[in-house]
């Protein structure tokens, strides 16, 4: 009889673990595919600013210290990359610097009327954008995956499991504004 | 109507409504596919039993066509209304804007990225069909296109990915199915509680007791097509509450969507394609001018000035 409860309670156990590591797995995923995700967006706008830059140096030739900062913050930023808690701040700074040629480019219409240019502004504003939106995502992701492990009861078997705390992906709040561009 | 604070809060109430909304509609077609058996079982016998094995079989019978046609429905319905509305599919280079906005509501959404369609029209409307997460479709008109900023195309999309994301979709088309039935089964028993009642007139054994439940189904019959009717737009109305505190959700600002629908409630216009069948799908009603006031109850889509003061109690300007 004692023989049947103990190994009743031992599969209740058992069937309960399973179900703590399956919610755990499928948590942990959504956050690193989102992470990837955010990689992705962060690359193409490493590739995209030189692009912009080669494009633009003509026409603002008096601008050579604000494209060289783009170019600067770019580089760190590409070293930063793969690390959530490097690449935030590295990551901010280019955005400010891209807002700041930004800001300057209005004050060349001829940049307004190249199509080149139009098109570039319009894949950098995207880019802008899938970052900011795939990091909503990532920490949305990476909240419900750490409240998930630290809840109860999963928190009694999450660490020995091999489940360990997510980093959040923080870039300062006002980052996640979309450069104010005029030529649209 | 309460105001609602949050986007997460706004969600939840309306996904219990919707809940509510759909357990009405099936003790509704269970009542009547029950009333239905328990007149065929009394109708042979002089006996009125309390609780009818046939009407429980009936109600089943029911539950099963309607799961049936439901899948039916599912598996083609998708791919009518994409051609009935003449959508054509673009790529990038096509709507490079409308294609990367999309992209974004896709990644902010975690739902796959959808095909992109766009309807050759100047009326100003936007819809999305999908009966899974993945594989969906969103479609918005040329004159869409050419009218809204990037701000108020998000805002759309945004709106349009929440109906997939929600898979209001499938809703509809299940909630479709139920109301058509109901109305079919309803329109039949009246037809023949027609030629039964005749038939019983010459027949001097009718039982009093089978005379209450004809009247009963009689009333029964009358009002349940209208009943299922009303939850099925009530339906309607909470996916389209859903979907908008959805798309805040997912662009964390009200504002393009609210100056987006102040554009659509002046210049929504009705074009060819549509049809009530497909209307419910549209971001704003494509078939009814806006002057004209559909009565609340059977209308598909909320009145837009109630949608914009509930997006900007979710945070919106003003």
């Amino acid at each position: 009889m004692s023989f049947w409860i103990v190994l009743g309670i031992l599969a209740a156990i058992g069937v309960w673990l399973i179900a703590v590591y399956n919610g755990l797995v499928g948590a942990r995923n959504q956050g690193q595919t989102a992470w990837s995700q955010i990689d992705v967006q962060l690359k193409r706008r490493h590739d995209l600013i030189p692009n912009l830059v080669q494009v633009v140096k003509d026409a603002m030739g008096y601008e050579q210290e604000t494209l060289t900062k783009v170019i600067q913050a770019r580089n760190s930023a590409v070293a930063a990359s793969g690390n959530p808690a490097q690449a935030g701040p590295a990551e901010a700074a280019l955005t400010t610097a891209t807002r700041g040629l930004f800001a300057l480019m209005e004050n060349y219409p001829q940049l307004k009327a190249n199509e080149n240019v139009m098109q570039l502004q319009e894949e950098l504003t995207t880019t802008e954008n899938k970052i900011a939106f795939s990091r909503q995502f990532y920490n949305d992701s990476v909240n419900a995956y750490n409240t998930r492990r630290q809840s109860f009861p999963a928190v009694l078997a999450a660490a020995s499991l091999g489940f360990g705390p997510m980093d959040l992906f923080s870039m300062p709040e006002t980052e996640r504004e979309v450069p104010k561009v005029a030529l649209r | 109507m309460a105001a609602t604070t949050d986007f997460v809060a706004a969600q939840k109430e309306n996904r219990r409504n919707t809940l509510l909304l759909l357990v009405a509609l099936t003790a509704l077609a269970a009542l009547v596919g029950y009333l239905v058996g328990w007149i065929l079982e009394t109708e042979g016998s002089d006996t009125m039993p309390a609780v009818s094995t046939l009407g429980i079989g009936a109600a089943g019978l029911l539950a099963a066509v309607s799961v049936v046609w439901s899948l039916i429905s599912l598996a083609v319905g998708d791919r009518m209304v994409l051609a009935m509305a003449g959508a054509k599919q673009i790529e990038k280079e096509d709507a490079p804007q409308l294609y990367n906005v999309v992209e974004e509501m896709a990644i902010a959404s975690g739902v796959p990225m959808p095909r992109v369609m766009v309807l050759e029209t100047d009326a100003l409307n936007a819809f999305a069909t999908g009966n899974r997460v993945g594989g969906g479709t969103i479609a918005v008109t040329r004159g869409l296109l050419n009218t809204l900023s990037r701000d108020e195309l998000q805002g759309v999309v945004a709106h349009e990915m929440a109906h997939l994301a929600n898979l209001d979709t499938r809703y509809m088309v299940i909630v479709g199915v139920t109301v058509g039935l109901i109305a079919l089964v309803c329109d039949m028993s009246l037809r023949t509680l027609n030629w039964g009642s005749t038939q019983r007139r010459s027949d001097s054994k009718g039982s009093s007791g089978g005379g209450i439940l004809i009247i009963v189904l009689l009333v029964v019959a009358i009002l349940a097509p209208l009943a299922a009717k009303a939850v099925q737009m009530a339906v309607s109305r909470q996916r389209e509450y859903l979907a908008d505190a959805t798309s805040v959700q997912f662009t964390r600002s009200p504002n393009g969507l609210i100056s987006a629908l102040g554009k659509l409630g002046e210049k929504a216009a009705p074009f060819p394609g549509v049809s009530r069948a497909t209307q419910h799908l549209f971001i704003v009603n494509p078939i009814h001018e806006f002057t004209s006031k559909t009565p609340a109850l059977l209308a598909t889509h909320p009145d837009i000035q109630d949608r914009i003061s509930r997006l900007r109690n979710l945070g919106g300007r003003d």
